[in-house]
């Protein structure tokens, strides 16, 4: 009943055409038929930010979304923040800062992150918990990550402001 | 996790969705946003025949100002209402509540009419419309009518919008220069509020008016606060006048027991809640 359909996605960069089921979610499409495992699906409602991409460079749940959504539109991943094997910034921020533990809401966190970063914003504290509020970290190890992502964002916003 | 099977249509014109709502004979949901209704469909709680992606439409997102009245597309976004230059002039409050919306990713994504449509009763975009007195455009079969913020929201997730029917515009009074707030109690930043009291009002010379005031957590609604308003017309707000003032709860309160709090409890809270929103404003703490 549902029937499938032709997208053309491109996905850090690369341009993916696929057949999808109208039910597919962006999330299992990333995972299931892109094998991009770095996105994680954690609750698969909303909740936890896990599986957070960037869709046309804004931070967006990929559980909440249909892959044929994304058709025609450009969509980034955790994995296209390396490039040549060099970590993207906010990546290395995250190691020196230990804002890991497990490591399952991470690609969520960088992906938001990241995002901010693109727009030079530079926020602390109260106001970058408030940012980062759409992810669970549930080893709670909050504090390093507002540190790693508080110096990410002064390295590259800093000179803007 | 994932929805059940449901056919698929991308609508380029609100035309095209009202055809599809039909062909489905209301079977059929609209995807706008997807921030509440995605979440259902993963849970398995709806199971459309038919879902409608209405991403597409061209200018479905305008935020325009005419004749005193602010004209918000009903698929603008969370973050285009952040945003707005017009909506932090002319919409205040507007501008001030969709801070407080769950969290960054569904502000980028999550819509107004979608908000407004799904009308959780304890979210901040009915609260705002219900407070501000907007009026909601909706198109359906028979052409388009226009319902009052009062008449629109009929329940918890229940609005005036028929099956076959489709929210297009939302149209605010516009307040520039009003002093607002949105006192409400979550535990969670980003939660739904188990109680939230939005107020506007102008402010000349120390007289207080065009009082605007609306309450969620108390009803199945967002309710209007037209007592409240009307004591407060006209009159200087003072430490005095708010402890009066905050004994005067909406007309028609039902509040439920949930998993936030019980009815008795939030009646206990509506006062304090009242007194904190006027005491921001009283103190310019809101905006």
């Amino acid at each position: 009943m549902s029937g499938t359909h032709r997208i053309k996605v491109t996905v850090n960069g690369k341009l993916y055409e696929a057949e999808v089921e109208s039910r597919r979610l962006l999330v299992d499409f990333l995972r299931h038929e892109l094998m991009l495992y770095g996105t994680h699906a954690g609750c698969e409602q909303g909740a936890c930010g896990a599986c957070t991409v960037q869709f046309d460079g804004r931070a967006i749940k990929s559980c909440l979304m249909l892959a044929i959504q994304a058709d025609g539109h450009e969509i980034t991943t955790v994995e296209g923040l390396a490039k040549d094997g060099v970590l993207h910034d906010v990546q290395e921020a995250f190691r020196n800062a230990h804002g890991l533990q497990c490591g399952f809401c991470t690609p969520g966190f960088l992906m938001v992150a990241a995002a901010l970063g693109e727009e030079k914003k530079v926020l602390k504290g109260d106001a970058l918990r408030k940012e980062l509020a759409g992810n669970l970290c549930r080893c709670t190890g909050y504090a390093n990550i507002v540190t790693a992502v508080e110096t990410y964002l002064e390295k590259v916003g800093g000179a803007a402001q | 996790m994932k929805p059940g099977a449901f056919e698929y249509v991308k609508a380029s014109s609100v035309e095209e969705v009202l055809a599809a709502l039909g062909r489905f004979d209301g079977d059929a949901r609209i995807l706008a946003g997807g921030q509440s209704l995605m979440p259902l469909m993963n849970m398995r709680m709806l199971r459309p025949a038919g879902i409608i992606d209405i991403n597409g439409i061209p200018d479905l997102d305008t935020i325009r100002l005419e004749d005193g009245r602010v004209h918000v597309g009903a698929l603008t976004r969370y973050r285009m209402l952040e945003t707005s230059p017009l909506i932090q002039e002319h919409l205040p409050l507007v501008a001030h509540a969709v801070r407080r919306v769950a969290d960054r990713q569904v502000r980028n994504r999550g819509t107004l009419g979608g908000s407004l449509c799904h009308s959780d009763p304890a979210a901040q975009m009915p609260l705002c419309a219900q407070t501000l007195g907007a009026e909601m455009v909706i198109a359906g079969p028979k052409g388009r009518r226009k319902v009052a913020a009062i008449d629109f929201f009929q329940g918890a997730y229940t609005t005036a919008v028929d099956p076959l029917e489709m929210l297009v515009e939302i149209v605010y009074p516009a307040m520039p220069g009003a002093r607002v707030t949105l006192a409400q109690q979550t535990r969670r930043h980003g939660d739904f509020p188990t109680i939230s009291v939005a107020a506007a009002a102008i402010v000349k010379d120390g007289v207080w008016t065009n009082w605007r005031i609306g309450m969620g957590g108390l009803s199945d609604r967002p309710l209007p606060a037209a007592s409240l308003c009307a004591f407060l017309e006209g009159k200087p707000l003072t430490e005095a006048l708010i402890a009066e003032a905050s004994q005067i709860l909406p007309d028609n309160i039902d509040p439920i027991d949930d998993v936030r709090a019980t009815a008795e409890y939030r009646i206990s809270l509506a006062p304090v809640y009242i007194s904190r929103a006027l005491t921001a404003l009283l103190k310019g703490e809101g905006r």
